[in-house]
C-alpha cells in the first residue's frame, strides 16, 4: 500500500497522483495493489464530500485521477480483482430529460462507495428500464430528472415495473430538480434524494438491511 | 380559510377593460421589482408549454404553427388572467439552419411533448485558454463557432480575422477565401438564420400585442440576458466538467477569461436595454447553487463577477433580475449585501423563508410555489401554501407569486385556477 498515493489522490494533487501510480507500476508494484490505493483515496474524497469539505470540483478531478490511474495500470490487469459490491443499483435519466449532471455524480458517489452502478443514461424509455431491470436483477433504480416533465416518464416507469413483475424486487429513488415527497409519492417511488450522498445513503439502507 | 369562503370571493379583474387591466398588472409588477407595496401581490405565469397542454396540441406544434401558438397563448392567458406571462421558449428554425449542437427542441430532436433544452458540450478545450485570452474575437470566429454550429465549420478557413486590418492589402489574398465554398456555405446559413430570426421576432411582437388586447403584459424582465461570467465559460464554452476541472488546474487562466466575458456582457447589456428601451437584464445563474462548488471557491470564482456585473448594470440604470438556480441558502448573506431595491431575485429551490428574512430588504424575491403542489392539488393544500406565501414572503411588497421555475407544463390546469385566483383573493394589501 502506498500511503504517498492514497494521499495525493485525497489532496486533489493530480499529477503527483498520476506521476506516483506510474513509478509504482515501474517499481513493480501489482497492478491490484495500486487500484487499492486509488480506492482508498476515493474513499477519503467521499468522506470529505459528505463532510462538505469537497464538491464537485473535487470530484470531477477525483475521477480524472482515477481515469488517468486506470489507463497505465489495467493494460497490466492479469486478473479480475473487484471486490464484491454492496449492492447493484440501475441508473437513468428518465424519458424525455438529457440534463445528465445530478446523474453523473450519483453514479460516481454511488461508485465509490462500493455500489455496481449500470448507468443507462439520458432519455431512457421505460422499456428499457424494464429491460434493465429484468437483466440485471438490481437491489435499486435510481430514476433522475431535471423537467418538470419528468415527473410523468418517472410515474410511467415506475408502472411499468410494476405491471413487469419487477416492482416487488426493486427500491426506487427519484432525484433532480424540482423533486420533492409530494413528486415520490405521485411516481410511486419509495424515496427521493436532494444530493448524491442522498443516494448512497439511501441504497446502503436498502441493501444493508437485506431488503432486496 | 374555508372553501365556503372562497366561493364568496368575486374576481376583481372582471368588469375592467383590457387597457386598465395591463396598466394595473404591468404597474403591480414594477412596482414589486421596485421592492413597493402594490395593491396585491402579483402572479407571473410561464404558460409557455402549458398553454399547448390546456388545449390538446403538442409542445412542438406551437412551433410548427405560430398562429396556434399565439392563439392558444391568448386563450389560457384569457383563462387565468395573470400579471405578466411568457409564451413557448424561442424558434427551433434559426439552431435547425446553423446546425446548433446546443440546443435539442420538441418536434425537431426530442419527442413532440418534450420540452427544450440545453446540451452542453466542451466546446473549448482546456488548451484553447491562450487563444482565447490572446484574441478572443478570432477564437470566437474561426474555432468556436465552427465547433458548436456544423453549419459553420466553414469559417475554420477564413484568414486570421486580425489580416481585416491589412487594409486594401488584405483584399487582394484575404478576400478570394472569403470566396471559397465552405465559408460561402456558412455565410449563406448565417443570413438565413438572421431572416428566420427577424420572422419570429415580427411574431413576438405580434405575440405581445394579442396579450395587450386582452390586458396581459409579457413578462416584465425581457431586456437583455447576460450570465455570471463562471456560467459563461462553462455553459457554451468549457462545459461543467471542463469549468471545474479548470478550477483546480488553470485557476489564473480561467480568472482572467471571466473578466473579458464580464466585460462585454456589460457592454452588451447596457446597450440592448437602451436600444430596446427595457431596463431590466436577465441573468439565469447555474453552477453558482449551493452543492456545486465551496464557499472559498464561490468567493474567488463566481461571486465577485457577478456582484461586479449587478453593480455595473445598476450603475446604469438597469436592473438586474437574477434566477437563482437551485439552493442558495448557504450564500443568501452575498445576496442580502446588494444595494437594496435594484435587483430582483427569481428563486427555485431555496428556503424562501430564509431568502425573505435574510435578503428581503435588498431585493425583490419572485417564486414560492412548488411547482409538485400546482401539480396534482389538493385544491385545499394550494390555498393554504398561496395564504401562507402572500403572508410572508408577500409581507411589505417586494413579492411576485410564481412557481420555482416559473414553468406549468404537467399541471392540472384547475389547479392552476384555483392557485391564480388564491393569489388574488389572499394577496390584496390592505
Amino acid at each position: 500500500m502506498s500511503q504517498a498515493l492514497i494521499d495525493a489522490i485525497a489532496e486533489m494533487e493530480d499529477e503527483k497522483a498520476v506521476r506516483l501510480a506510474g513509478e509504482l507500476l515501474g517499481g513493480g508494484e501489482t497492478p491490484l495493489a495500486i487500484l487499492e490505493d486509488c480506492k482508498a483515496g476515493m474513499a477519503v474524497v467521499g468522506d470529505r464530500f459528505e463532510r462538505g469539505e469537497y464538491f464537485v470540483p473535487e470530484l470531477i478531478l477525483a475521477g480524472e485521477m482515477l481515469k488517468q490511474i486506470s489507463d497505465i495500470v489495467k493494460p497490466h490487469l492479469t486478473q479480475d480483482g473487484d471486490a464484491p459490491k454492496l449492492g447493484k443499483v440501475v441508473l437513468g435519466t428518465v424519458a424525455g430529460d438529457i440534463h445528465d449532471i445530478g446523474k453523473d455524480i450519483v453514479n460516481f458517489m454511488l461508485d465509490v462507495n462500493g455500489f455496481e452502478v449500470h448507468d443507462l443514461g439520458v432519455d431512457v424509455s421505460v422499456d428499457r428500464f424494464v429491460e434493465a431491470v429484468r437483466a440485471e436483477r438490481p437491489d435499486v433504480v435510481a430514476l433522475s430528472g431535471f423537467l418538470t416533465l419528468s415527473y410523468d416518464a418517472m410515474r410511467d416507469t415506475v408502472a411499468a415495473l410494476e405491471e413487469a413483475g419487477l416492482r416487488g424486487s426493486v427500491k426506487i429513488m427519484i432525484g433532480g430538480g424540482t423533486v420533492d415527497d409530494q413528486v415520490r409519492a405521485f411516481a410511486g417511488a419509495d424515496a427521493f434524494g436532494l444530493n448524491a450522498m442522498d443516494a448512497v445513503n439511501m441504497a446502503k439502507s436498502w441493501t444493508t438491511a437485506g431488503v432486496a | 380559510m374555508t372553501e365556503t369562503m372562497a366561493s364568496t370571493w368575486v374576481n376583481p379583474d372582471l368588469g375592467k377593460t383590457p387597457e386598465e387591466l395591463l396598466v394595473e398588472r404591468s404597474t403591480r409588477i414594477k412596482t414589486a421589482y421596485a421592492m413597493g407595496q402594490p395593491d396585491r401581490v402579483p402572479i407571473s405565469l410561464g404558460l409557455g408549454y402549458f398553454s399547448a397542454e390546456l388545449a390538446g396540441v403538442s409542445h412542438a406544434d406551437l412551433y410548427r404553427d405560430w398562429d396556434l401558438q399565439t392563439r392558444v397563448l391568448v386563450e389560457a392567458a384569457r383563462r387565468y388572467g395573470p400579471d405578466e406571462t411568457l409564451g413557448p421558449w424561442h424558434d427551433p428554425r434559426p439552431s435547425t439552419t446553423l446546425g446548433d449542437r446546443m440546443t435539442r427542441w420538441p418536434g425537431w430532436s426530442l419527442p413532440d411533448t418534450s420540452s427544450y433544452q440545453f446540451d452542453e458540450h466542451e466546446f473549448m478545450k482546456a488548451e484553447d485558454y491562450d487563444a482565447f485570452l490572446s484574441d478572443m474575437s478570432d477564437f470566437a470566429i474561426r474555432t468556436y463557432l465552427p465547433r458548436a454550429f456544423s453549419e459553420l465549420e466553414g469559417l475554420q478557413y477564413l484568414p486570421p480575422l486580425g489580416m481585416s486590418l491589412f487594409g486594401y492589402y488584405n483584399i487582394i489574398l484575404g478576400l478570394p477565401a472569403v470566396g471559397a465554398p465552405p465559408i460561402q456555405k456558412a455565410l449563406a446559413a448565417i443570413q438565413k438564420a438572421a431572416g428566420e430570426q427577424a420572422e419570429w421576432i415580427g411574431m413576438s411582437v405580434a405575440q405581445a400585442q394579442a396579450l395587450a388586447a386582452i390586458g396581459v403584459p409579457p413578462v416584465t424582465w425581457l431586456g437583455a440576458l447576460t450570465e455570471a461570467p463562471f456560467d459563461f465559460m462553462s455553459d457554451t464554452l468549457r462545459g461543467m466538467r471542463g469549468i471545474f476541472l479548470d478550477l483546480r488546474q488553470r485557476p489564473d487562466k480561467l480568472l482572467a477569461a471571466e473578466k473579458k466575458v464580464l466585460d462585454f456582457q456589460v457592454d452588451y447589456a447596457i446597450a440592448t436595454c437602451r436600444m430596446l428601451g427595457i431596463p431590466y437584464t436577465f441573468i439565469p445563474l447555474h453552477r453558482g447553487s449551493d452543492g456545486f462548488m465551496s464557499i472559498e471557491q464561490f468567493e474567488k470564482f463566481y461571486w465577485p463577477q457577478l456582484e461586479e456585473m449587478q453593480l455595473r448594470l445598476i450603475d446604469a440604470g438597469i436592473t438586474p433580475v437574477v434566477y437563482y438556480e437551485g439552493i442558495w441558502d448557504q450564500r443568501v448573506e452575498y445576496l442580502a449585501r446588494l444595494p437594496k431595491g435594484k435587483s430582483v431575485g427569481m428563486f427555485q429551490n431555496s428556503n424562501m423563508k430564509l431568502i425573505k428574512e435574510t435578503a428581503g430588504e435588498a431585493m425583490c424575491i419572485v417564486g414560492g410555489m412548488p411547482n409538485s403542489l400546482v401539480r396534482s392539488g389538493p385544491a385545499s393544500a394550494i390555498r393554504e401554501k398561496t395564504h401562507e406565501l402572500c403572508e410572508t414572503l408577500g409581507k411589505g411588497g417586494g413579492y411576485v407569486m410564481a412557481t420555482y421555475v416559473n414553468e406549468l407544463e404537467g399541471c392540472d390546469p384547475d389547479m392552476v385556477g384555483v392557485w391564480v385566483d388564491a393569489t388574488k383573493e389572499y394577496g390584496v394589501y390592505r
